[in-house]
C-alpha cells in the first residue's frame, strides 16, 4: 500500500495515457513520463493545453480514459477506496481556483489536512501559525476567505497544500496573483519541501520564475507532452516570445 | 473548531431534523402509550376473569331473615345446572376460608365471615375454548333458582378483546408508517445537506478523507440532532399522558406513573427516541456512503 512505497519506485508513471471529459475530445494524448522521488518540475503550456487536466490525473480526481497511471508504484485503477484516500493524504494540491472553504477562517482552512489526518490540536495550532507567518499572513489568520485579496487567498491555498509535508506536491498556477518577490518567496517554500524529499510539480505561465529556477519542465501542447531539460529553455523561451504568447 | 463543523455551518438539516424527530416522537410515544395501556388493561381483565363465571346465592332475604335450608337446596340445583352445561369444567362452592380470604382486603384478616350476611359464591371454571351458552344457563337458573345471580365477564370481554386487538394492529400500522416517514425525511434532509456541501465534501475527499470519516460525521450529527428533538418530543408527551390518565382514572399523577404503565412499558416508550436516532444514524450512513460513490 501507499505506506510501503518502495524507495525505488517512481512517484508517478504515465504510460500511454489519454484523457477526455465525458464524450468530449481528447484533451490529453498519449502522455508518457515518470516523476522520480525528490524531483522538481515545472509544467507549462498555453491556456487550454491540458495542464490542469494532467494534474487532476495525478491527484486522483480523474482516471485516464486510455493508458495506465501508476502512483507510488500502484496502478491507480486497481486501488481500493481506502488505498486511494491514503495516497491522497500523501499529496498536497494548490488548485488553480484555490478551493478555500468560505465558512472557515484562513487558519482553519490551512488546518484542514491535519485535522483529516487526525493530528493533535496543539500541534495543529503550532504548525499552522508558523506557516501562516511564513507566507506573510500573520494578521489574516482569523479572516475568512471572502475578506482576503486574491494573493492572500493564494497563499492560504499554498499553506494548506504544504502543511502536511506531502510526498508529492502539485501546484496549479500558484503564483498567478502575487508579485514577483512574493512569487519567489513562495517558490522557496516549495524548494525547502523539495530538499526534504517532496516531489514538486508546478504549473505556471511565469517564464521569469522558470528561468530563475533551473528545473526540467513538462511542456504540454494541445494535449501532447514534451519533457524539456533545463538547457533547452533558452530555445523554448525564444520560440514563445516569437509567437507572442499572452502569458507573463 | 471541532472537526464536525468542517461541514455543518449553513446546513438545512440543522433545524429540520430536530423538528421532524420531535413531532414523530411525540406522535409515536402517545400512540404507543395508548396501545400499551389498552393492551395491559385488556390482559389484566383477561387474566382475572377469563374463563370464570360466578353465581351468587343469597343467604338472607332482603328483609334480613335467614333463608336457612333453602340455600343448600338452591346451591345443589345450581351446581347441577352448571355441571350439565356444555363448556363448564367445574363448579365449586367457595368455603368460608376462601370467602374470608376474598374479603380480607375490605374486612381485615380475621373477620368472622359466618356472622355476616354474605351470599354463597359458586366459582365456575369455564373452558376458554368452548362456546358457552350463557343465555341458556341464565334462563335455566331463572326458572329453577330465581334468587341466583349470575356474574359473567365473558359477555362484555369478548367484544372488548376484538376491539382492542384491532386497536393494537392499527397502532402497529401507524408506527410502521411513522418509521417510514422518518426514514424518508432523514434521507431527504441528508441529500439536501449533501448537495449544499458538495464542494466541501469534494475537497476533503481530495485531501484524503476516507468515506468513513465523512459518513461518520454526517451520521453522528443526524443521530445527535434527532436525539435532541426526539427527547424533547418525548418529554412533551408526559404532561399529556398524565392529563389523559387523570381524566380517565381520576387518579393522582403519582398513581399514573406507577399504575397505568409498567416499568417495562416505560422502557419501551423511552426507547422511541433512541430507536429513532439509530434509524436516523443508519439511514444517513447509507445515504452518505451511497453519495460518496460519485467521487473517485
Ligand atoms: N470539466 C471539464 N469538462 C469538459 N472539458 C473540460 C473540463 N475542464 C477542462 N476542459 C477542457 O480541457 C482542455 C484542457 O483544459 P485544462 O484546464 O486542462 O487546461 P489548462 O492547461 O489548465 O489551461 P489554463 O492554463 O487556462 O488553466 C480545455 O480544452 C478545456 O476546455
Ligand atoms: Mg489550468
Amino acid at each position: 500500500m501507499a505506506k510501503q512505497n518502495k524507495l525505488s519506485s517512481p512517484v508517478a508513471e504515465f504510460n500511454g495515457v489519454s484523457f477526455r471529459y465525458d464524450s468530449g475530445p481528447e484533451v490529453l494524448k498519449d502522455i508518457q513520463f515518470t516523476l522520480d522521488p525528490g524531483s522538481f518540475y515545472f509544467m507549462t503550456g498555453e491556456s487550454g493545453a491540458g495542464k490542469t487536466s494532467l494534474l487532476s490525473l495525478l491527484y486522483l480526481y480523474h482516471l485516464p480514459t486510455k493508458g495506465r497511471v501508476r502512483l507510488f508504484g500502484h496502478a491507480v485503477d486497481e486501488l481500493t477506496r481506502p488505498a486511494k484516500a491514503r495516497i491522497r493524504r500523501q499529496m498536497g494540491v494548490v488548485f488553480q481556483d484555490f478551493r478555500l472553504l468560505n465558512h472557515l477562517t484562513a487558519f482553519d482552512n490551512v488546518a484542514l489536512p491535519l485535522r483529516i489526518a487526525g493530528a493533535k490540536e496543539s500541534e495543529i495550532r503550532r504548525h499552522v501559525s508558523e506557516l501562516l507567518v511564513w507566507v506573510g499572513l500573520e494578521n489574516q489568520m482569523r479572516a475568512y476567505p471572502p475578506e482576503l485579496s486574491g494573493g492572500e487567498k493564494q497563499r492560504v491555498a499554498i499553506a494548506r497544500a504544504v502543511i502536511n509535508r506531502p510526498t508529492l506536491l502539485m501546484a496549479d498556477e500558484p503564483t498567478g496573483n502575487v508579485d514577483d518577490s512574493m512569487a519567489k518567496r513562495l517558490l522557496h517554500l516549495f524548494l525547502e519541501l523539495n530538499k526534504l524529499g517532496t516531489t514538486v510539480v508546478i504549473a505556471t505561465h511565469n517564464e521569469g520564475l522558470i528561468k530563475h529556477f533551473n528545473f526540467p519542465r513538462l511542456h504540454l501542447e494541445k494535449g501532447r507532452l514534451n519533457v524539456i531539460q533545463p538547457n533547452q529553455y533558452k530555445e523554448m523561451a525564444s520560440k514563445l516570445f516569437n509567437r507572442g504568447a499572452e502569458n507573463d | 473548531m471541532t472537526k464536525s463543523n468542517i461541514f455543518f455551518t449553513t446546513d438545512p438539516a440543522k433545524l429540520f431534523l430536530p423538528w421532524m424527530s420531535m413531532l414523530m416522537t411525540f406522535i409515536a410515544v402517545l400512540v404507543l402509550a395508548g396501545g400499551m395501556a389498552t393492551y395491559s388493561s385488556v390482559t389484566r381483565w383477561q387474566r382475572t376473569v377469563s374463563g370464570s363465571l360466578t353465581v351468587q346465592i343469597p343467604t338472607y332475604t332482603e328483609l334480613g331473615a335467614s333463608r336457612g335450608e333453602m340455600v343448600d337446596r338452591e346451591i345443589e340445583t345450581t351446581l347441577t345446572i352448571l355441571r350439565s352445561s356444555e363448556g363448564v369444567l367445574g363448579a365449586t362452592v367457595l368455603s368460608d376460608r376462601q370467602m374470608s380470604d376474598l374479603m380480607a382486603p375490605w374486612l381485615g384478616e380475621n373477620a368472622v365471615i359466618t356472622e355476616l350476611p354474605l351470599p354463597k359464591l359458586i366459582d365456575v371454571t369455564v373452558d376458554p375454548n368452548s362456546r358457552l351458552d350463557i343465555a341458556q344457563i341464565k334462563s335455566d337458573l331463572a326458572t329453577q333458582v330465581p334468587s341466583a345471580i349470575l356474574d359473567s365477564h365473558r359477555i362484555w370481554l369478548t367484544p372488548l378483546l376484538r376491539i382492542s386487538s384491532g386497536i393494537i394492529k392499527l397502532i402497529g400500522f401507524i408506527l410502521v408508517l411513522l418509521s417510514l416517514t422518518a426514514a424518508f425525511t432523514v434521507i431527504y434532509a441528508t441529500r439536501t445537506s449533501l448537495t449544499v456541501h458538495e464542494p466541501v465534501i469534494a475537497l476533503v475527499h481530495m485531501m484524503g478523507a476516507g468515506d468513513l470519516y465523512v459518513t461518520q460525521q454526517y451520521a453522528s450529527r443526524s443521530f445527535q440532532l434527532t436525539l435532541l428533538g426526539s427527547l424533547f418530543g418525548f418529554f412533551l408527551t408526559l404532561p399529556i399522558m398524565a392529563g389523559v390518565s387523570f381524566f380517565i382514572q381520576g387518579a393522582s399523577f403519582d398513581f399514573i406513573l406507577k399504575q397505568s404503565l409498567s416499568l417495562g412499558q416505560w422502557a419501551v416508550l423511552l426507547s422511541v427516541p433512541f430507536l429513532l436516532s439509530v434509524l436516523a444514524f443508519i439511514t444517513t450512513f447509507k445515504t452518505v456512503m451511497n453519495y460518496l460513490k460519485r467521487f473517485l
